[in-house]
């Protein structure tokens, strides 16, 4: 009966043991592939300038081209990729060197409903469509991207533009456009 | 006959008394309509103004999604949650009011639940009447060096209005304000003409 017990404890200790172990395993694991990727890319950092939302010729309503401008700099300020994020018409943008403009125009926009969602589950879905370019100072487009934002099933139709955001700031990894071959703008 | 006559009278100059009645209510009806507009707009540009709204983002040091008071006091629009100190943008930094209009899910997390807990798909029938119109208001304004934001407020339906003319009161000119819901709701009846 006692040696039962003494199992018992022994594996109990085995199990906390392995459990206090693994988290920092995990850490050291997620925490690993971060350090290289502050220091990828090129030497020099940049620095970048979100202008507003450019509608196209979608009618985007003018809450949704606001929130995506203001998601867009959260989430470009969360990756910590740049140096500067600066908002436009922002003047301590001018002096600032190595400095990228971010372009965003609305190539599609199907606006849903939340009341649809909700009720069929199938549609209703906000799809909001934009194409994302990066531009030096000299109208060199470094990245042109289109990428897209969804709401399907939960969550108000604003939420569209936080998802897109987000999926903007990921393909702005500087490994995405730092070796990319630059295309002249055309103006 | 003569009783008959008498009656008839009678009848008629009820009806006539009952017209007079009908006049008199519709005309001070109309007197009080016109004295409620008359006096709706009089607001002196220093008497503070405020109503009950939700920050959705883009406020200076304020959480999303929070809901506080929007007040217009002497010159500048502060956004107030229950006990934090207020953030606030002077009114000539705005430069754009922008309208729009939202249906929102009301109830939150015992609807939600609500929803899922229904047999038989019940829960999408709870949804179509579970939502709520809500006015949306989007102001950009520009910070000291010059870089522009955004914020943007949910407002009771109807609410946003007020906001706005409060904000034309106060200086803000009427070239920046517009309104996407009339802007919307005049290129489906053109499109439908077509």
């Amino acid at each position: 009966m006692k040696t039962g017990k003494r199992k018992l404890c022994i594996c109990l200790a085995a199990i906390v043991a392995v459990a206090i172990a693994s988290p920092g395993l995990l850490c050291g694991q997620s925490a690993t592939p971060k350090s290289p990727a502050g220091s990828s890319g090129t030497d020099k950092q940049w620095s970048i300038q979100v202008d507003t939302v450019d509608p196209g010729e979608t009618q985007l309503a003018y809450s949704f081209q606001v929130a995506t401008y203001e998601d867009l700099l959260e989430e470009l300020n969360k990756t910590h990729q740049f140096k500067h994020i600066f908002r436009e018409g922002d003047r301590r943008a001018t002096d600032a060197p190595n400095l990228l403009f971010l372009k965003t125009t609305v190539v599609k926009y199907t606006a849903g409903s939340e009341t649809q969602r909700a009720v069929t589950t199938f549609s209703g879905a906000t799809k909001v469509c934009v194409r994302s370019q990066l531009v030096t100072r000299e109208g060199k487009v470094v990245l042109d991207r289109t990428v897209e934002g969804t709401v399907r099933f939960f969550g108000s139709n604003l939420r569209a533009t936080h998802n897109l955001a987000r999926n903007i700031a990921k393909v702005m990894e500087p490994s995405a456009w730092s070796g990319s071959q630059q295309v002249e703008l055309p103006i | 006959m003569e009783h008959l006559l008498i009656e008839q009278k009678h009848e008629k100059g009820r009806i006539g008394a009952y017209a007079v009645l009908c006049l008199c209510a519709f005309l001070a009806g109309c007197n009080i309509g016109a004295w409620a507009q008359s006096t709706a707009p009089a607001v002196s540009v220093g008497t503070p103004f405020s109503i009950r709204a939700t920050h959705l983002l883009g406020f200076p040091n304020t959480k999303s999604n929070c809901n506080g008071i929007l007040s217009i006091k002497d010159n500048t629009l502060q956004f107030q949650q229950a006990s934090k100190p207020g953030a606030e943008v002077k009114v000539p930094a705005i430069q754009g009011i922008f309208l729009g209009g939202e249906s929102k899910q009301v109830g939150g997390v015992p609807v939600k639940v609500g929803k899922m807990a229904a047999p038989f798909g019940g829960g999408r029938v709870i949804s179509l009447f579970a939502h709520k119109k809500y006015d949306t208001l989007t102001v950009e304004y520009v910070d000291s060096d010059g870089g522009v934001h955004g914020a943007i407020f949910q407002l009771n339906n109807g609410e946003a209005e007020l906001v706005r003319n409060e904000l034309v009161t106060r200086g803000v000119s009427r070239n920046v304000v517009r309104d996407q819901s009339t802007e919307r709701s005049t290129a489906e009846v053109s499109n439908e003409n077509r």
